[in-house]
């Protein structure tokens, strides 16, 4: 079978993201990826755990952060995360239209999402916290701002992969794409949970 | 092609079918059930820092453990780490978690010690 041909009910296999060697090459080789995106994320969490307290005479994390603000950035996030499993969901049923409604919700989540943190910034930026400001300001735009950088990057992926399989339905090709989107999806969720956490709401607490 | 295959196919078939429904129902049914456990993780975790009723260094470690919690929720329901088939994977996820413990354990020491 041709692997860009669409997939009906009867012929539709149990893992349709792994049943080609390519799907199972890109599989693998993503998770080797998200492993070296841990450790990426690491060098930035440990520097600014290094750095965090060095604010010079600019405001520090406890003056500057919102508490209700980053919660509703986290629920955001966090019901992306489940939009985008609901949509391998879909994938596993051969339901494209679903799929596709599913990580529509996901990108409008992610944007919001982005919204939010495009907003956090630009009122720090107001208060005196930047880039260039202390070494605290430095580590802290790196880690949230480079956390940022893959939401956009996510969005950008998701819009892209949908406008060009729009009514292709689902094939061996995409299947696996739209799949590792997904992975990618959650484990930017992930890196956010250690974000609010060793971020905010330690920074709180000094 | 091979006609002989679709006389016994369609009694398997439908079996295998309404086991694959069933078991994605279930997995349905855990995601849901993270999704709740996740929320909770949060909401107990954004609390015990804004009530400001636990001692701080106690508080660090509690959240903490909490985000761990949670991200292996992730790890293993949303992402299907669980699932068969997932060995590679986890060897690629451990080493890299691995790695990465290290990095900010030798990170933060060497900023602190400088």
């Amino acid at each position: 079978m041709n692997a860009g041909e669409r997939l009906t009910d009867a012929n539709f296999p149990a893992h349709p993201e792994k049943a080609t060697l390519e799907g199972k090459n890109k599989f693998l080789g993503f998770w080797l990826f998200l492993g070296g995106e841990t450790v990426l994320f690491a060098t930035l969490f440990g520097t600014y755990l290094g750095l965090r307290n060095m604010h010079l005479d600019g405001p520090s994390g406890e003056e500057l952060f919102s508490l209700p603000l980053v919660f509703l950035a986290t629920m955001l996030l966090l019901t992306s995360s489940l939009t985008s499993v609901y949509a391998v969901l879909s994938l596993k049923q051969n339901k494209v239209r679903s799929l596709q409604g599913w990580f529509i919700v996901t990108l409008l989540l992610g944007l919001g999402f982005l919204g939010l943190e495009i907003y956090e910034f630009i009122h720090y930026v107001h208060e005196g916290h930047t880039f260039t400001s202390s070494a605290f300001g430095s580590a802290f735009y790196t880690l949230v701002g480079f956390h940022g950088g893959h939401v956009l990057f996510g969005i950008l992926w998701i819009s892209t992969l949908l406008a060009r399989n729009w009514n292709r339905g689902i094939t061996l090709a995409n299947a696996p794409k739209y799949y590792l989107f997904a992975l990618y999806w959650h484990f930017v969720d992930v890196v956010w949970v250690f974000i609010f956490t060793v971020v905010y709401l330690m920074g709180k607490v000094g | 092609m091979a006609d002989h295959h679709k006389t016994t196919e369609p009694t398997v078939h439908r079996h295998e079918e309404i086991q694959r429904k069933l078991a994605l129902k279930e997995e349905r049914k855990h995601h849901n059930v993270s999704f709740v456990m996740m929320i909770l993780l949060t909401i107990v975790a954004f609390f015990a820092i804004w009530s400001d009723k636990i001692s701080d260094s106690f508080a660090v470690i509690f959240i903490l453990t909490l985000a761990v919690v949670q991200v292996f929720f992730q790890l293993y329901i949303w992402m299907h780490l669980s699932h068969k088939g997932h060995d590679f994977p986890i060897w690629g996820m451990a080493s890299g978690v691995l790695v990465a413990a290290i990095t900010v354990a030798s990170l933060m020491g060497m900023i602190w010690t400088s």
